[in-house]
């Protein structure tokens, strides 16, 4: 089993998941047969708590408290792929500033069969947005 | 003075008020205008105990019902863990990662 987790200063490109991927075990495990890939982007509208409605976003600016942020995200792959029995994790989160329509999360997960990517996929996701010290703010348009 | 069964003094004989301080981050870090809050808590006090004082002392985080928890040293604790001076002690509530 192997975990891979990054924070990431801004959005995250496509370089830096591929220099991420590369050293994962995902493609050269003889056991991977599934490969669950999710990404989060921040989309242009959300809504206002403070003022409950929908409101347009310039912007998401993620406040991570290292290192525990680091080390949740570690501990928290390394159990959802010991409890679902997959091959590989890996996890990429941004820090900063993320405008519309970037990348600010991605997951990627690798098993022998669909059915246990997917179910850990949710899991993690579910589990992140509870046991993960990251915060987001939104920068609104106006 | 003997120890109680949970190595402290029982509390309220013998036991100073110290003031702890506290990281906070995201809604919470907002509604105080601060990074960090201080919090008057018994000597050694538990998580929940600081999780209860800080409740109390600064109603403005309005933390009921929110799921806080206490992180001590970069790692979520029991609600009975105590807490020692020299401990890094961070609020983590209202996440919002992913």
């Amino acid at each position: 089993m192997s975990v891979l987790v990054q924070i990431i200063d801004g959005p995250i490109g496509a370089e830096a998941e591929r220099s991420v991927l590369a050293r994962s075990t995902a493609m050269t495990d003889d056991r991977t047969g599934a490969i669950v890939r999710f990404e989060g982007i921040v989309r242009r509208i959300e809504t206002d708590m403070t003022e409950a409605r929908e409101r347009a976003l310039t912007a998401l600016d993620y406040e991570t408290y290292d290192p525990m942020a680091l080390l949740q995200l570690e501990r928290l792959a390394r159990e959802t792929a010991t409890a679902h029995g997959v091959i590989s994790i890996v996890v990429l989160h941004s820090r900063g500033r993320v405008r519309v329509g970037e990348r600010s999360f991605v997951l990627v997960v690798a098993s022998p069969h669909r059915k246990e990517a997917l179910a850990a996929m949710h899991a993690f996701i579910d589990r992140l947005k509870v046991e993960v010290p990251i915060w987001k703010r939104p920068v609104w348009a106006s | 003075m003997p120890a109680s069964v949970e190595g402290r003094a029982p509390a309220g004989i013998g036991s100073c008020p110290v003031t702890l301080e506290v990281r906070i981050f995201g809604a919470a870090s907002l509604r105080l205008g601060s990074d960090r809050l201080r919090v008057e808590v018994a000597e050694r006090p538990t998580a929940a105990e600081v999780l209860a004082a800080i409740s109390l002392q600064h109603p403005a985080l309005r933390l009921a019902d929110s799921g806080a928890r206490l992180a001590v040293n970069c790692d979520f604790v029991a609600p009975e863990t105590f807490v020692a001076p020299h401990d890094e002690v961070a609020l983590i509530a209202f996440v919002s990662g992913g």
